[in-house]
């Protein structure tokens, strides 16, 4: 990934454009983390966010005419958050919690004629920026501040921020008059001068005050700003002061600096923001009304109009999906990582688990409203990642070895329908349906039979695994060598179960017909929802999700069986994966645990499902769950209570059903079985669990044992009667603990590492 | 990793060559990393013993850094 792809990246996600309350602020105060402040009843935190952004804090917060109300999403949902009164109750209950910081001294002198809020906004921000200013004005500085009500403002807060004014170095001056004679002799000491509206000025020199441009708050003379030109019936007089002066004072810097005045300026937001807030679960709320007479809140008030508050973000995609949560950020700070990963060349690439954790399903990109794709991000970053050497190899090695069995002449098998030259179509089952229900493969394969005598029958793999893993190469092999195989069959149509099958083959494979079973099937006249089976909630594969047709085609097959469904508002195209999917549960099996507690938790209902490692995978969180095969064949239906098969299971179905679809329909002669099958092995019970974590096969058991036979190598125990061997398989040690009895095998212990020993020899 | 994983349980003999397992110097190597450290190996055909305990442990531990580096 490169810098430009990753801002293509970022640009896309809006969560950090501002609320709409900041985006209404002239100021831009954050007034979602300040208002989030006030909800914690921290006011020093509360009052430290307003220091960030506000001049003259201890007016500002008292009288600001809060236009961001106007914008607030609570608007129509019970009011507007009260952001001013809010302001109120904090700046009077904390005080200053930070220094003013000033920029070191620039030697460079400015002018201020005026003494009204613009004038003092625009000296304090100059001030700020280091620059000496001199404050010239003809009553005392304040102007029109000074005839508010003193229970609105103090006079003692006015006296306090014009002492902080001159603790910032700002120079007050007073003059007679404020006349053209005034600003002449300034210009002569100083590069610019603001002339304050809002000050006393003599007619003369506000006549000078024409034609001001209203981003820059700059005069035709040049050096010449202006601002304070809302007059007193203006509903935002102060803050609209306020922020002419401060966009007076920002061009004024840029002026002295030699900057373009309008190059790269931020623009006023006016409450414009493209942050996404769903509204879908607010409630309307009614505003806090001030229960005291001076119209301020109780500490108590404040805290309960403050809880009002949204706390507006996006965060659809995170809302929903549990790898998001888990990683505690958001996709635009999601893509910086990714990004941050590649660009490490020594170190630790911490990103790594979570790239691959990614269960690939595609929901965040149906819930942005920016069509952000964490499920291309990732997928793309496991593709360099294999192509530059740095996929961890243990990360999908379990699933890579299970489809590479698959498509291995000992499990595969590609036949015609038996007794014919030729299909028209060829029923897929897919790799995992036919290691876990061999049974109900068999008798859909002859229902399908029933309907078109010519179907042939294809056990094997669509390669998803090697996709999911980001290997490319090794996908579009699988893909070449499926092509030649099927056209070698007639090019027949290809009839699958298995929606991340069919998903492959139609992105991948575009010229193979590929259709769902579900959508061309008519249930079997014996099927039929048993007697008073509860509704159930259908989960449909996140591999379907964009798969309208046969969803649509599922739920017709369920509504035949006279089966009701229960409600399960995350499916269809917002459906969840269950963490098979993108091979999470590889790369993250504790994640995928998380992810399955949520889904169910979801429903009180029991699951229903087309997919078959939906199926296995759901069903270990303990909740029944059956697949649509089990309506559809009652005869071979399993328990919806059953639990999932172990992976030493799956394989030995798969090699049971090949040799029976060759024995039954087929009549061909089976081939002996390799060597190693005929060890003689009986597993402590204990011990099974434990295999199926460090997934160790029984078939690797063997392998192992039988390695040990022919070298006649192990380790003996001098007292306990017990043996120790071990042999690499591919990339992997095994290691065995058993007691040989006879001829068989007592395994008692196994585990497995990738280091390679070597005794050092002196 | 350079350090002795020595287990409680020595009492180890190698098959066929019928000798003890003795503390040997081992290295480690796991892509491109090598780690020389104390195991129990056969004096006599250099087989070496790796404790469940260290497989499934500081092993691991190494590999998942390794993989990630
Ligand atoms: S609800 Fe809160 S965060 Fe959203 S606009 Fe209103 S004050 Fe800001
Ligand atoms: S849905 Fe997610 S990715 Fe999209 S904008 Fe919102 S937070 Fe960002
Ligand atoms: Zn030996």
């Amino acid at each position: 990934m490169d810098q430009k792809e990753l801002r293509e990246w970022e640009s896309r996600c809006i969560q950090e454009e501002p609320p709409a309350c900041t985006a209404g602020c002239p100021l831009g105060v954050d007034a979602r983390a300040f208002v989030q402040a006030m909800v914690q009843g921290d006011m020093q935190t509360a009052r430290r966010i307003l220091e960030k952004t506000m001049p003259l804090i201890g007016i500002t917060a008292r009288i600001c005419e809060a236009p961001c109300e106007n914008f607030c999403l609570r608007k129509d949902l019970g009011g507007s958050i009260a952001v001013g009164l809010l302001e109120r109750s904090c700046i009077s209950s904390a005080p200053r919690q930070g220094k003013i910081l000033c920029l070191p001294s620039r030697g460079k002198k400015t002018g201020v004629l005026g003494g009204g809020p613009s004038s003092l906004v625009a000296a304090f921000d100059l001030a700020k920026k280091g620059y000496a200013v001199t404050l010239i004005s003809s009553t005392s500085p304040g102007g029109w501040l000074s005839d508010m009500p003193s229970t609105v403002i103090p006079p003692e807060i006015l006296a306090e921020e014009l002492a902080v004014l001159e603790k910032m170095g700002v120079w007050f001056e007073s003059a007679t008059t404020l006349t053209p004679d005034v600003l002449a002799e300034v210009r002569t000491r100083c590069q610019t001068v603001y002339i304050g509206h809002d000050g006393e000025l003599d007619t003369e020199l506000c006549n000078l005050l024409a034609n001001v441009a209203p981003e820059t708050m700059a005069l035709p003379e040049e050096g010449l700003f202006t601002g304070g030109i809302a007059d007193a019936e203006h509903l935002w007089r102060y803050i609209t002061s306020v922020a002419q002066g401060r966009a007076a004072a920002l061009s004024m810097d840029r002026h002295m600096q030699g900057v373009s005045l309008t190059a790269a300026r931020p623009r006023p937001r006016h409450g414009h923001t493209d942050l996404f807030t769903s509204l879908k679960d607010v409630n309307p709320k009614a505003r806090i009304i001030p229960s005291t007479e001076n119209d301020n809140y109780s500490p108590d008030e404040a805290r309960q109009e403050a809880e009002r508050c949204i706390n507006c973000q996006c965060l659809e995609c995170v809302r929903h999906c549990v790898y998001l949560q888990e990683f505690g950020s958001y996709p635009k700070v999601y893509s910086r990582r990714v990004y941050n990963n590649e660009a490490i060349v020594k170190g630790t690439h911490q990103t790594n688990t979570f790239i691959n954790s990614c269960s690939l399903c595609g929901q965040c990109e149906i819930l942005c409203p920016h069509d952000f794709s964490m499920a291309t991000l990732c997928l793309e970053a496991r593709q360099r990642m294999v192509e530059e050497n740095r996929m961890p190899p243990s990360a999908h090695a379990f699933a890579l070895d299970e489809m590479r069995a698959a498509l291995s002449s000992q499990f595969e098998l590609v036949r015609m329908a038996p007794g014919h030259q030729s299909s028209s179509a060829i029923f897929f089952p897919g790799c995992q349906l036919a290691a876990v229900r061999p049974d109900q493969t068999i008798a859909l394969y002859h229902h399908l039979r029933a309907q078109w005598r010519d179907t042939g029958i294809w056990i094997g793999c669509c390669g998803a695994p090697a996709h999911w893993a980001g290997r490319k190469t090794e996908f579009r092999e699988i893909g070449e060598q499926f092509l030649q195989s099927w056209r070698k069959l007639g090019s027949p149509r290809v009839l699958t179960c298995c929606s991340s099958c069919l998903q492959m083959f139609r992105k991948q494979l575009p010229e193979v017909d590929a259709q769902s079973v579900w959508s061309i099937t008519a249930p079997p006249l014996n099927a039929a929802a048993p007697a008073k089976q509860l509704p159930l909630a259908l989960t449909d594969p996140c591999t379907a999700r964009n798969d309208k047709a046969t969803q649509a085609a599922v739920r017709r097959l369920i509504a035949d069986l006279g089966q009701e469904l229960a409600d399960l508002p995350l499916s269809g195209e917002l459906t969840e994966c269950c963490g098979y999917g993108g091979l999470m549960d590889n790369a993250n099996p504790e994640l995928t645990r998380k992810v399955l507690e949520n889904r169910v938790s979801q429903t009180s209902a029991d699951f229903l499902t087309y997919c078959i490692m939906c199926r296995e995978q759901l069903a270990r969180t303990g909740r029944p769950v059956l697949h649509i095969l089990d309506l559809l064949f009652p005869e071979t239906a399993r328990s919806a209570e059953e639990a999932p098969l172990g992976i030493s299971t799956r394989r030995a179905n798969r090699r049971a059903l090949k040799i029976r679809l060759q024995e039954e329909y087929f009549g061909e002669r089976i081939s002996p079985p390799e060597e190693w099958q005929g060890i003689s092995l009986k597993i402590a019970s204990e011990l099974l669990p434990i295999l199926e974590k460090r997934r160790i096969l029984t078939d690797d058991i063997r392998q192992v044992l039988w390695l040990t036979e022919q070298s006649g190598r192990y380790f003996e125990h001098q007292s306990r009667g017990i043996r120790l061997t071990s042999a690499r398989l591919g990339e992997v040690f095994f290691w065995l603990e058993y007691v040989l009895n006879g001829n068989e095998y007592l395994l008692q212990k196994a585990w497995s590492h990738r280091m390679v020993p070597a005794k050092v020899t002196k | 990793m350079s350090m002795s994983f020595l287990p409680e349980d020595m009492n180890w003999i190698c098959r066929p060559c019928g000798v003890k397992l003795q503390p040997s110097t081992v290295e480690l190597s796991y892509l491109g990393s090598v780690f020389s450290v104390e195991l129990p190996a056969c004096p006599q055909c250099g087989a070496v013993l790796i404790s469940e305990e260290l497989a499934t442990g500081r092993m691991l531990q190494v590999e998942q850094l390794l993989e990630d580096k």
